[in-house]
């Protein structure tokens, strides 16, 4: 048996150690003669990139690739990424260059840049009947604009400039959404007053949703794209840029632009020359540790709140969600059966996206910017309120039937029976199936970016972005996994505590 | 005194008629064993009796209190109020014991009189020590169910139900869980039980002992009462063939 075991052990060993070979080796070869291309990009991201209605990644940066790719001989590989993880994408070689409407002002040193191909502006689009004209009726409002976007940059980021400092300051809130299209709909619902963004994003939107939005005509800055490559790569980008050149000359970047309506925003020019940025200085490990870990801490109370109030609320709710389901109403246990079949038969960010954007959908009624928290808690108590009521009818259903003879032998009225006998008996039997159900509720605190609240993992994400570095995420898990070791200790002395009788 | 009449009784699970026609008496102060093969209706019979399962037909008379009578071929039961009184008159002492796992010893046996009969705690923890002192159990008071065997156990359970103040006790084949030495125990006690004029109703299958501490035998086959009477006659001189073959095949 053992003799078996250390030879698969083996064998596996020794795949692995061909597979990181084999990788190794396509690595080097691709510095000799490339044969892909590996694009990342936003597959939110009209009109740049984007899915269209057949489901093919098509858009004006993609459709520049394309182009590129062919008069090179590489085959184009279109990758939609995580605009958060972009970084560690292309640090990891997972794709070659960000190519997606991609920001060069303030990003000057974090990227080895293509020369700018589009200048954009950053604009404001508002709801029509919102009264908002220019941007000092910003003021007091909420704003929603993209995770590390442009926008944002443009508010908070280190090149922003003075007078949107103040103008940022003046919001009542500035709020991070993960996509445009939950920014529109956020606008649309009411849980936000304005959604800022580039100007060739913005005309698309609005010629794609109708009337309802109109920008508002000041700008709020001004900035330009580029094809942004791995800190160091001028190979690879001076490859880029010649052929972006040749189509320049040729006509076919302009054909491109004009295809995709950007004739107005292009700016690619021969007269612009790249610049090499060297490479970053490495502050020290224990400082960056330091920095990331305090920048982390404002979440974990965020993914606490969450835990405890779903936790708060789920429990008793599940109780009577279990009654429910064993009444002797047929159509009281038929309907709640429904309910606890739809919620586990489908996604909990699915949930929580009903539940946040489902009032207005379906009634039309205005969401406020707080309901975004209480969205979070109604979609995780509903959630688990139905996964405990099947753990709390499996541990009622558990309780020997001698014991409800017992109990009406001896004149118990049914709550008596319920909460002196069957209820301490039901608790020990449940223990553990409860204790891994809270668990999984840490880990699944992190789904409430699904509607842009910002608990720990978000800001995780977020600092990862911005740091380019995985750091962030080992140190959320490290969270994770300490908050779980104290949950799992809790549950074992509560299970303990417990095995007084069998 | 008749403490229980029972009249004409019928019970049926599905198209099983497990109970047909079953007519019978305990009176005060009496001990009366039910006797019979598995499947033959006596346990049915005393969870009739004891209200855990609904009779179709017939009628229950309890201290004089009617539980059930029959209109129009069904058993149609006494208001709640009533019913609650009733079920006052009696305990049932279970084969499995049932003792509430979570509760200790003493808590087992006072929680019922405390939280449905409303009685001072005081005066219940009182008796309850003098009920374990009579089932030998004196220190077991702090045990938990688990920590004691068996025969301990169903000693608990006849204190619990003695605790309720009962005018009968019922038994469901008290001693069928326990091994032989086990079944001493319970049996001394109910000895003491009978020699204290309790009133009782045992289903059983030790004919030692129904012949010994019963005043009224009744043996049951098939749903019906096959023959009933005085021990003497039932047990040692059975007028019936079924009585007779079943005694044979519990002397083998």
């Amino acid at each position: 048996m053992k003799n078996i075991f250390m030879r698969i052990a083996a064998a596996g060993l020794a795949a692995a150690a061909a597979l990181t070979m084999l990788t190794a080796c396509t690595a080097g070869s691709e510095e000799e003669e490339r044969t892909t291309f590996s694009v990342g990009f936003d597959a939110e991201f009209p009109p740049y990139g984007y899915q269209d209605e057949n489901g093919e990644y098509v858009g004006f940066d993609l459709s520049l690739a394309e182009e590129v790719c062919k008069r090179r001989g590489w085959e184009l590989k279109k990758q939609p990424i995580d605009w958060n993880s972009k970084d560690m994408e292309l640090k990891t070689g997972a794709i070659d260059c960000i190519w997606n409407g991609f920001t060069i002002n303030g990003r000057e040193n974090d990227y080895t840049w293509s020369t700018p191909y589009v200048d954009n502006s950053q604009v404001a689009i508002v709801r029509k009947d919102s009264g908002i004209t220019e941007l000092s009726d910003l003021s007091g409002k909420t704003v929603a604009v993209q995770t590390d976007s442009s926008a944002l940059a443009a508010f908070e980021g280190d090149d922003a400039t003075d007078e949107n400092r103040a103008l940022a300051e003046s919001f009542k809130e500035l709020q991070q959404v993960g996509d445009y299209n939950s920014a529109f709909l956020n606008l649309q619902s009411g849980a936000v007053d304005a959604v800022c963004m580039d100007i060739g994003v913005a005309n698309y939107e609005i010629a794609a949703r109708g009337d309802e939005f109109i920008m508002l005509d000041e700008r709020i800055s001004s900035e330009e794209y580029g094809v942004g490559f791995l800190r160091g790569n001028t190979e690879l980008r001076d490859e880029v840029q010649e052929t972006l050149i040749e189509m320049l000359d040729d006509g076919t970047f302009a054909s491109i632009a004009e295809e995709w309506g950007l004739s107005d925003s292009v700016c690619l020019s021969a007269d612009d020359t790249v610049t090499d940025t060297a490479k970053k200085e490495d502050v020290s490990f224990g400082k960056k540790l330091a920095n990331i870990s305090g920048r982390l801490v404002k979440g974990v109370g965020a993914s606490l709140a969450i835990f405890l109030l779903t936790l708060i609320f789920s429990l008793p709710l599940g109780l009577l969600v279990a009654f429910g389901r064993m009444s002797k109403f047929k159509p009281l246990s038929a309907l709640v059966k429904l309910y606890i079949s739809i919620v586990r038969g489908t996604p909990l960010m699915l949930q929580l996206l009903v539940v946040f954007f489902g009032p207005n959908f379906l009634f039309g009624i205005n969401t406020s910017a707080s309901y975004r928290f209480y969205a979070v808690i109604i979609g995780f108590t509903l959630n688990y309120a139905a996964y405990f009521a099947e753990i709390y009818r499996s541990g009622i259903q558990a309780v020997p039937k001698g014991q409800y003879e017992a109990c009406q032998i001896l004149g118990y009225s049914k709550s008596q029976q319920f909460f002196r006998i069957v209820f301490p008996q039901m608790i020990k039997n449940i223990i553990p199936a409860i204790a891994n159900e809270v668990i999984t509720l840490v880990k699944d605190t992190s789904l409430a970016f699904a509607i842009s609240y910002t608990e720990m993992f978000t800001l995780a994400k977020q600092v990862a972005a911005s740091e380019a570095t995985i750091m962030p995420l080992f140190i959320a898990g490290v969270f994770y996994y300490v908050f779980n070791f104290i949950v799992a200790f809790i549950m074992e002395r509560i299970e303990k505590k417990l095995s007084y009788f069998r | 005194m008749e403490l229980l009449e029972v009249k004409n009784l019928r019970k049926s699970f599905g198209d099983l008629q497990v109970l047909k026609d079953i007519s019978m008496n305990v009176g005060e102060g009496q001990v009366v064993s039910i006797l019979g093969p598995s499947g033959s209706g006596k346990s049915t019979l005393l969870r009739c009796i004891s209200m855990l399962e609904t009779a179709d037909g017939g009628s229950i008379v309890y201290c004089g209190k009617t539980g059930f009578t029959e209109k129009d071929g069904t058993a149609v039961y006494a208001d709640k109020a009533e019913l609650k009184e009733i079920k006052s008159y009696f305990s049932l002492v279970f084969q499995n014991f049932n003792l509430f796992p979570h509760y200790s010893v003493i808590k087992n046996i006072t929680d019922a009189p405390i939280h449905v009969m409303k009685r001072s705690k005081d005066e219940v923890m009182k008796e309850a020590e003098v009920l374990l002192k009579k089932m030998g159990l004196a220190d077991k008071g702090n045990y938990y169910p688990y920590q004691l065997s068996g025969g301990q156990q169903q000693r608990v359970a006849i204190a619990r139900a003695l605790a309720m103040k009962p005018k009968m006790l019922f038994f469901d084949e008290p001693t069928s869980a326990l091994d032989p030495e086990l079944t001493a125990e319970i049996l001394k006690v109910l000895k003491e039980l009978a020699a204290e004029k309790m009133t009782m109703l045992i289903v059983t299958h030790e004919i030692d002992f129904a012949r010994s501490v019963s005043d009224h035998v009744v043996f049951m086959d098939g749903g019906v009462i096959v023959e009933q009477g005085k021990p003497q006659d039932v047990i040692d001189n059975p007028s019936n063939d079924r009585t007779r073959a079943f005694l044979k095949k519990l002397e083998q």
